[in-house]
């Protein structure tokens, strides 16, 4: 379970779509999502983006929803903190709390609006990486990009290593736990610290065999990236190039529109 | 014959430790099959590490191929070429974040260009039969693909000698058994193979000769059958018989098989024992044994025999032909240890096909026809296609 978007990163029906065009395309999203002034185009974009994450790759929509669902109840506290500390415009509610009284304005609700679309549509072009580009293929990207080869190299490493980590670390977890190890909070307590120390451990006895494994082939520096020969196809380039194209104009067409 | 590995009064202590390692005097021929065997903290990982200059021996020498090893960077890269060392938690040796990465690994730091890279990549990936898994990573295998990919991670860099620790420690029963066949397969090529194990019945089936280690030293270097069958050394070392010596040995000490040789796998055993039985059951004829050359390209012999419904099994013999049988859609009833069992079959009278390639198919005739001339008995072959 622990490595399940890893795994539909892997297994998404757009895996062979070329990566870079992948990239352009949630980066682009991303961009005028932030660009736009007014909240019709990021929520377009995150409506689209969510459509051809789920509809397209053929990600599980209970499961894209269930992990979309943790960084916008962020975003809905955000707007929710917005909208009663902004000012500007006619007032539109007002809540008495106590001795104060918070007001919302038309201003404010419009600046909240805004907040929440654009994260949702920064989060729905994100997921779309996320969900349809495995780390790996990233990585031949950076180094395509000629990014430093230790950064790429080490980026890798840390990445195998990620897995590794969570392995020993629910080994321990379960360990822990079938000797009562997290039963109340004293003993919660006292578990948590064992972990972490144990983990510590661990990664550095796994760093020694990490050295002892790349010596024994002969370890000179190089890191090996596979690299793609077949580029983007013209039928792929032009529906990103389109979309974004459309999404920008609807972005500079709906700039003044606003809610409230 | 030239020793591929050699150790000459070989004695290693980790720092502040007492000696792991007291004096090893060994040599292991080039192209043998060697399991080195021994109980827990014999010091046989520590001796495996030796093989390709991972440790340096605080006294006394390793030579491989006749030449002392020598512990600067550069005559290391050399060695470690020569021979690859397959750990026994391929865990620790598969880094990378695709299969293909890793396996590239060598190849690249050896400095190979950009084709051979790709090519020898992709023929460690055929002999170990994981081509397809190029792109996938590491952590997303199964045990024994995980065995797979790290045994070609080492091929790519076409060592002359493979050293495995405990190859088959941690894998299921049918799995191990594959994977044995794979390092035969490699032994078939000319590679020297030199492994640890704690398993006896595996040791005595595959290995040519058995070095047995206890406390840092070795006890006895010789044959399967001698080793295995003196009961004395093996308590010594916390080992017990395999299954079939045992038997052999408690029917000899009750006066049976006088001046026989003990057997070495259960198609022995059963004709050893086959010939105690003073009324022979009425025999049958044999059933006959077909092969077929999964690298040949026309299948409708294969079908037309398969459809007939006479075979009654089906063996599958090394990589090549494990994959050709899935391509055909043949679930293979053996995959492992394929000539004895069909052999087995055939002398209880049921017709049985395998599928293997290249020198195999050689060696299989050959193992078939000593077989029915040493056993008396008439057992057709049948090359199809």
């Amino acid at each position: 379970m622990e490595n399940i978007l890893d795994d539909y990163a892997h297994q998404n029906a757009l895996r062979d779509v070329d990566t870079r065009l992948k990239l352009v395309l949630g980066g682009g999203a991303i961009a005028v999502g932030i660009l736009s002034t007014a909240p019709v185009a990021p929520v377009l974009i995150a409506v689209s983006m969510a459509a051809i994450t789920v509809f397209l790759a053929r990600i599980p929509g209970r499961f894209y929803a269930t992990l979309l669902a943790i960084p916008l109840s962020f975003a809905v506290l955000s707007a929710g903190v917005i909208l009663f500390l902004q000012g500007g415009g006619e007032p539109l509610i007002a809540l008495p709390v106590g001795g104060f009284t918070l007001t919302a304005t038309t201003g404010s609700a419009d600046m909240a609006a805004l907040v929440l679309a654009r994260t949702f549509a920064g989060m729905c072009s994100l997921f779309f990486i996320a969900f349809t580009t495995p780390m790996v293929e990233i990585f031949a990207v950076m180094r395509g990009l000629r990014l430093p080869a230790e950064f790429v190299d080490l980026a890798m490493l840390i990445y195998h290593f990620i897995f590794m980590l969570i392995s020993e670390a629910v080994a321990t977890h379960n360990a822990q736990e079938i000797r009562q190890g997290y039963t109340g909070f004293r003993n919660s307590l006292r578990s948590f610290p064992m972990l972490a120390g144990a983990l510590f451990v661990r990664a550095w006895e796994k760093g020694e065999e990490l050295i002892l494994a790349m010596d024994a082939r002969c370890y000179d520096g190089k890191f090996p990236l596979e690299e793609r020969k077949d580029g983007p196809s013209p039928q792929s380039t032009a529906a990103v190039a389109a979309y974004l194209l459309a999404v920008g104009i609807i972005a500079l067409l709906t700039r003044g529109i606003q809610i409230f | 014959m030239r020793d591929a590995i050699e150790f000459q009064d070989v004695h290693f202590a980790y720092s502040n430790q007492p000696e792991s390692l007291r004096g090893i005097n060994v040599a292991v021929r080039e192209g043998s099959k060697v399991a080195l065997v021994g109980p827990n903290g014999a010091g046989k990982t520590t001796l495996l590490l030796m093989c390709n200059g991972m440790l340096r021996p605080t006294r006394g020498e390793v030579r491989i191929g006749g030449v002392p090893v020598q512990y600067d960077t550069r005559s290391l890269r050399e060695v470690r070429r020569k021979v690859g060392l397959v750990f026994q938690n391929s865990d620790a040796q598969l880094f990378a974040p695709t299969v293909w990465q890793d396996v590239a690994f060598g190849p690249l730091n050896l400095g190979m260009e950009k084709h051979e890279i790709e090519e020898a990549v992709e023929q460690a990936l055929h002999q170990v039969g994981m081509n397809g898994y190029e792109r996938r990573p590491p952590h997303h295998l199964s045990g024994g693909e995980k065995k797979r990919v790290a045994i070609a991670g080492v091929l790519a860099m076409d060592p002359e000698v493979l050293v495995f620790d405990e190859p088959t420690s941690a894998l299921d029963p049918a799995t191990a058994e594959e994977v044995m066949d794979l390092l035969d397969e490699l032994n078939h090529e000319g590679r020297t193979i030199l492994l640890s194990t704690h398993d006896v019945e595996l040791a005595y089936r595959w290995a040519d000769e058995v070095i047995l280690m206890e406390d840092g030293a070795v006890l006895r270097h010789g044959s399967p059958e001698t080793i295995f069958s003196d009961p004395a050394l093996l308590h010594q070392a916390r080992l017990k018989p395999p299954a079939v010596l045992d038997l052999y040995r408690e029917l000899s000490d009750r006066g049976y098989f006088k001046d026989k040789t003990p057997p070495r796998s259960a198609l022995e055993f059963t004709d050893l024992v086959e010939g105690l039985a003073s009324s022979m059951p009425a025999h049958d004829e044999c059933g006959t044994i077909h092969l077929w050359d999964a690298a040949g390209t026309d299948s409708t012999a294969l079908a037309a025999l398969l459809s007939s419904g006479s075979v009654a099994w089906v063996g599958a013999m090394g990589t090549r032909a494990k994959r050709r049988a899935s391509e055909e859609g043949i679930v293979p009833d053996f995959t492992y240890g394929v000539i004895d069992k069909c052999l087995l079959r055939a002398v209880a009278g049921e017709d049985s096909l395998i599928l293997t390639t290249g020198g195999m198919l050689d060696h299989t005739c050959e193992r078939i026809v000593t077989y029915a001339r040493e056993s008396g008995r008439e057992i057709k072959i049948r090359a199809i296609g």
